[in-house]
């Protein structure tokens, strides 16, 4: 258990299989079922308390000096274990590294002590100007060693490896000469990083570049996945764009079941980003991935209660 | 084709997101599959799209006043006026529209009118108030416990979250005005200066400073002692006076909470 001297912050539940099922014990750092925290709920949470396994937070969104953000973060953390999200690492860039913004993520990771950090497989911007987009790669070789070069330089100054997460994307370049998923693999075996996987993404993208997502998860090496996302869409009838502003839709909790059939027990959260409905409303998405991974791995105990280490 | 470098082809597509030359998109045209049933024109445009409406969103959220004052039709012209100006270089869009007052200032036919760029620049204070860094506040307890024969010797410092601004129009006015939804007065020239800061319920606040409060926080703000402030009351009231109005303004102060626990001691 971790012990933390600065302030009091809560660790993660322990889960194990009830002795009913006949199933595959979640490992040791699976965190159970988590919402990506957005400033509109910090209040509901700090009053209600709900009943939730851990908390995603936006790197970004806290990477300032002070102030009711920061005041509500760290209350919340008091409460619930935490992973961090960036989305401004473009690890993809052609840029040198941004060491500043390193600095700050070190900051915030220290001051937060999360499970783990992750962003994206993308770039986000060259030559000084920044999209505020996730782009996507070519996937060659080129772009390969020079991501692979990137997340080692990243996780040597961070001091443990990161997570990255699969885009949505939209284009193809010629340049390309694999499979995201491919590509998505070398990376992680190479370079020693975990993967995330965003099954909104894969979604979004398979009816995109018209592929079966099912190759996709297939594709993924098994051991890597450390966390999945959930989100939801806009369906445009010949495209999809990846708004994060709808509940999750019925293929992506289809393609999730998938994920856990391939996967196993992998910590799962709801990214919403726009239209933010009542905490409540998220709450009952969270149930709703928990009773399917339950529902096809197994049902799980709480073997302890989240407990406040100082 | 020969192979395109990594960084040709990032250059590329930054150049279409931030351009509308046409030369642009036919260079990342080039560089794109043409594959499924929607064309690489449709491809590209979703990027270029959320490019524009992620920055116009992040203007609108942090310049929601000055939103109403200019209506829809200026917004916009000034949305794309300041992002073609001011493509983003920062990882955060937190910092994203901080050169807008600038814009305002320099570009027709905004800077015809000047209360546009004062609006903006308030706009910005209020939020460097909000997120400042924390510190321990200086309080009336705090105070009670500092031995007298220091008082005169004391330099007091300000909280992160203070800023000082100074207005040549009706503009911190004109945005109250518009916060409660009610038409503001014709813009017209009038020198005031205000105080912002985040108070100790970490709500953003502000006030319009006198002309002796305003001189005397700038003598702090340089490093002066209580003493010198109550110098500086002499020219305008008695002696007797002078303490007393100097200790009605630090109790203020230390309500409002705009002064931090690390006073220090004048060698």
């Amino acid at each position: 258990m971790v012990h933390n001297l600065i302030t009091n912050q809560a660790s993660a539940r322990e889960y194990s299989l009830s002795s009913a099922v006949d199933g595959i014990a979640p490992p040791d750092d699976f965190l159970g079922f988590g919402l990506g925290l957005r400033t509109d709920h910090f209040q509901d949470v700090l009053s209600t308390k709900p009943d939730l396994d851990w908390f995603e937070v936006v790197s970004e969104n806290f990477m300032v000096d002070g102030g009711k953000p920061k005041h509500y973060l760290h209350a919340i953390r008091e409460l619930y274990p935490m992973v961090m999200h960036g989305v401004s690492l473009s690890i993809g860039s052609t840029d040198p590294l941004n060491m500043q913004y390193l600095r700050q993520l070190k900051v915030l990771v220290n001051e937060l002590q999360p499970q783990w950090i992750s962003d994206h497989l993308c770039w986000t911007g060259v030559n000084q100007t920044n999209s505020h987009d996730l782009l996507p790669l070519p996937y060659n070789e080129e772009a390969l060693n020079h991501v692979c070069d990137r997340v080692d330089q990243v996780q040597n100054f961070l001091g443990r490896p990161i997570l990255l997460e699969n885009l949505s994307s939209y284009i193809t370049y010629k340049e390309s000469e694999m499979s995201e998923w491919d590509f998505f693999n070398k990376v992680a075996r190479r370079s020693g990083c975990n993967i995330l996987l965003d099954i909104n993404n894969i979604y979004v993208s398979a009816r995109n570049h018209e592929f079966d997502p099912q190759d996709y998860l297939e594709g993924i090496d098994k051991n890597k996945v450390k966390q999945f996302h959930l989100a939801g869409h806009t369906d445009y009838g010949n495209y999809v764009i990846d708004t994060h502003d709808h509940p999750v839709a019925d293929p992506v909790w289809a393609l999730y079941k998938q994920a856990l059939k391939r996967f196993g027990w992998v910590s799962t959260m709801i990214e919403r980003d726009d239209n933010i409905p009542p905490l409540v409303e998220l709450l009952a998405e969270v149930e709703t991935a928990r009773n399917i991974a339950y529902d096809t791995l197994g049902q799980l105990e709480r073997v302890k209660q989240r407990e406040i280490v100082t | 084709m020969d192979k395109l470098p990594l960084a040709s082809l990032q250059q590329k597509l930054i150049n279409y997101l931030v351009d509308d030359d046409p030369t642009v998109t036919t260079d990342i045209m080039e560089q794109i599959k043409d594959h499924g049933s929607i064309t690489r024109d449709v491809r590209l445009h979703i990027y270029k799209n959320a490019y524009q409406v992620r920055l116009k969103e992040t203007i609108e959220n942090d310049h929601e006043m000055l939103g109403f004052f200019l209506g829809d039709d200026l917004f916009d012209q000034m949305v794309l006026g300041y992002i073609n100006a001011y493509p983003s270089d920062n990882t955060s869009l937190r910092y994203f529209a901080d050169k807008l007052p600038l814009f305002l200032a320099n570009t027709a036919p905004f800077k015809d009118h000047p209360i546009i760029s004062e609006l903006a620049h308030f706009e910005r204070l209020l939020m460097v108030a909000f997120d400042a860094a924390d510190a321990t506040r200086f309080t009336r307890d705090l105070l009670a416990n500092t031995p007298p024969e220091q008082w005169p010797d004391l330099v007091f410092r300000f909280h992160p979250s203070v800023q000082l601004a100074h207005f040549h129009y009706n503009s911190v006015e004109t945005w109250q005005a518009l916060k409660q939804e009610q038409s503001p007065e014709p813009a017209k020239e009038q020198h005031s200066d205000w105080l912002l800061w985040r108070n100790n319920d970490r709500l953003t606040q502000f006030r319009s400073l006198p002309e002796q409060e305003y001189n005397l926080i700038t003598m702090i703000l340089n490093g002066a002692s209580f003493t010198a402030l109550c110098d500086l009351l002499l020219e305008e009231v008695t002696e007797e006076q002078a303490s007393q109005v100097a200790l009605n303004y630090l109790l203020r102060w230390l309500d409002d909470g705009i002064l931090i626990k690390q006073a220090f001691i004048q060698q």
